[in-house]
């Protein structure tokens, strides 16, 4: 009666014994039963084409002898380490470290990001799939407006990537159009293809959203294909010029950079060039993000994936809302497009096919909704990933399947399901009395 | 507050339907300025479909809305707020994965207040509701239902209105909370000349707290009166407070 909780946690581990023994006996049992047949007896065909069978009983004992120790161990495993000893698992002392890390990990990949150029100069395979990465990052940070604040399920979300990509490239190849002239209007042009989008959904949420935007990347991706006189159709454009360093090419000639400079040409250059351009633009992208979540129309995006009937009575347009976060979303889509046309110079309807979509949403899903640095992870988990396992060929979709399903059984709110609130009583006074102060209020 | 003869909010001859299914069927209300108006009735009877159709969603089929003697029939439910008319919708509705913090900020963020005017409307939802104050960084989904209800009323008189709408604010609580919450808003329209509609199911404590009430039945208004009245009338009593699960 008077026994303190942990021994009647022993109490119970000692009497688990002849459970353990009985749960491990079931199991072997099953395993005997289905592996008789399967192990047990082999049959082939034999060289007249009759039916010849042999046993195979050792392997049989084997197995079943291996499934018996193997559940023990896994009883005793989940005893150790189960319920009672939830909070052993994770010490004070690493939770203090958890904790240090979260606080830090944002700046210093940031850090680490900005000085990837300078240490992984000579390996241009790290240069090109950190540059790849950055990409997705991007799109991940992009579609997080409207699948992660908004919470409009956006299938489509390469729709705006490849319209940002054509509109640079047309724009580029037929015009002459700097890259730094086209890059706003690849944004622009993409946000009004978001406005397009919302249109016809505003009615829509859930399940009926997700179709009509899958429908909607589609079309875009047919129209493409067959608008042969402007798009080239599935041969794609050609031939779109390189980003120049505002209006100094980053090229061999006596006008290069790197003949301006004094300094020695290296194709580099260019790489380098591209990894801190797409950088600036994610970390855009980002730092939009985060200054919108503070303002009104960002809380209402907020307020809206949780609660649109309540947004109505608190006086949210909920139409221009939804708008808003569909054009914001593809807008960085679009600047996300156009780069990704430049650093090509080839662009082609096969790569913004719905795997990309899947690919991006699944970034945002992983990541966290709504968690800018779990989008990050996600982002570099998933396509450096890809990479890391590309010598496995026909198992990696296997193992990213698996890592799929584990992170949303442990962590069904993505890596990172924190949400940090963006109203303080302390800051907001503060806030407040400057505005005050500046005449603004 | 005012003292114009008109009534603050003027319902005349509202109808309001959900597809064929007419739930409100020629519904005529006044509200006064300074007011508390309960409005009473079964579960079906039309009470939250008149309060949605105030803020126009539903659309009225036919009838009148007038506030401030200005027709609002037919203005976008978005631009209802701005007209200071606010709502604590049925079931509390609150933003969950949204602090506490963040909830009452959306109240504010429609209407145009300056940075003191909202903070001293802050300052004022916190001395009613100081449990709003202590959970002020938490998850509006954390909170208790009577928090939440606290944080409904909080954040919808975050856009500083003249009406405010409570629609079951009693709802799903202890007697206890219940009793705070009307405690509240008898503060607000004491102290602050807030005027009150209130739907209710729990009709002794609505018609108690409110000046006048109506009864309705079937989309129908059926009674109407002073809430002392109401309380007295036989057909009340029988049929919303002997033998009721509120009496």
């Amino acid at each position: 009666m008077t026994a303190t909780p942990h021994k009647t946690s022993n109490a119970s581990r000692t009497a688990g014994i002849p459970f353990l023994l009985k749960t491990a006996f079931i199991n072997a049992a099953i395993a005997l039963v289905l592996f008789s047949l399967m192990v047990g007896i082999r049959t082939e065909a034999g060289s007249d084409g009759q039916l010849t069978y042999w046993t195979r009983f050792g392997d049989l004992a084997a197995l079943v002898g291996a499934v018996f120790g193997g559940s023990i161990v896994i009883e005793l495993l989940r005893q150790w380490i189960g319920p009672t000893g939830a909070e052993k698992l994770v010490p004070p002392a690493v939770q203090s470290g958890i904790s240090f890390i979260g606080r830090y990990l944002a700046p210093a990949l940031l850090i680490f990001t900005l000085l990837v150029p300078v240490i992984f100069y000579n390996q241009r395979y790290i240069l090109d799939l950190a540059i790849l990465v950055l990409t997705y990052v991007m799109l991940g940070w992009g579609l997080n407006v409207v699948v992660g604040l908004a919470g409009l399920l956006d299938l489509g979300y390469v729709a705006f990537y490849a319209v940002g990509a054509y509109s640079y490239g047309l724009l580029a190849t037929s015009f002459g159009w700097s890259f730094w002239v086209c890059l706003p209007l690849a944004g622009i042009l993409a946000a009004f293809w978001g406005v397009l989008l919302g249109f016809p959904v505003l009615r829509l949420r859930g399940d009926y959203l997700a179709i009509v935007t899958l429908a909607f990347g589609e079309i875009i991706r047919l129209v493409i294909i067959n608008w042969q006189e402007l798009t080239g159709g599935p041969n794609g454009v050609s031939g779109i010029p390189r980003p120049s360093f505002f209006g100094i090419p980053l090229d061999n000639s006596d006008d290069g950079l790197a003949a301006k400079l004094g300094i020695e040409y290296s194709p580099t250059h260019r790489i380098v060039f591209l990894f801190y351009l797409i950088l600036a633009l994610a970390l855009l992208t980002n730092w939009v993000t985060i200054r919108l979540r503070r303002l009104p129309i960002g809380r209402a995006w907020e307020a809206l994936r949780e609660d649109e009937v309540a947004c109505r009575a608190l006086g949210i347009n909920t139409t221009t809302t939804k708008l808003t976060a569909f054009a914001t979303g593809a807008m960085f889509g679009g600047f996300a497009g156009a780069f990704f046309a430049t650093r090509q110079g080839f662009i082609s309807p096969e790569s913004f096919t719905f795997q990309e979509s899947a690919l991006v949403l699944a970034i945002v899903v992983l990541g966290g909704m709504g968690s800018q640095l779990g989008v990050a992870l996600a982002a570099l988990t998933m396509i450096g990933g890809f990479e890391l396992f590309r010598s496995l060929e026909n198992y990696r979709m296997l193992v990213f399947g698996m890592a799929m399903v584990l992170i949303m059984i442990w962590r069904p709110r993505g890596i990172i399901g924190h949400r940090a609130p963006t109203v303080y009583l302390t800051k907001a006074q503060a806030i407040s009395s400057d505005l005050v102060k500046e005449g603004h209020g | 507050m005012t003292s114009a003869p008109a009534p603050l909010l003027a319902i005349r001859g509202l109808r309001a339907a959900y597809g064929k299914i007419e739930a409100l069927k020629g519904v005529d209300v006044e509200i006064n300025a300074g007011e508390i108006v309960a409005m009473i009735g079964a579960n079906g009877a039309g009470k939250s479909t008149l309060m949605m159709t105030i803020f126009g969603k539903p659309r009225a089929r036919a009838g009148q809305i007038l506030y401030e003697g200005r027709d609002i029939t037919d203005v976008p439910t978005h631009e209802i707020a701005h007209l200071r008319i606010a709502q604590s919708p049925e079931g509390r509705r609150i933003f969950p994965r949204m602090s506490v913090a963040e909830n009452l900020q959306m109240g504010a963020d429609a209407t145009e207040c300056t940075d003191a005017e909202r903070e001293a409307t802050l300052e004022r939802v916190f001395t009613l509701f100081p449990r709003l104050k202590e959970r002020y960084v938490q998850r509006g989904g954390t909170l208790s239902g009577g928090e939440q209800q606290m944080l409904a009323i909080g954040r919808a008189l975050m856009s500083r209105p003249r009406l405010l709408l409570l629609d079951e604010p009693s709802l799903g609580l202890a007697p206890l909370i219940a009793r705070q919450i009307f405690d509240a808003i008898r503060t607000l329209n004491r102290q602050d000349g807030l005027t009150v509609l209130i739907v209710e199911q729990n009709a002794n404590h609505a018609l108690k707290l409110a000046h006048r009430g109506y009864v309705m039945v079937n989309g129908l208004i059926t009674l109407a009166g002073t809430g002392a009245e109401l309380l007295q009338r036989p057909e009340i009593r029988a049929a919303y407070l002997e033998g009721g699960r509120h009496g």
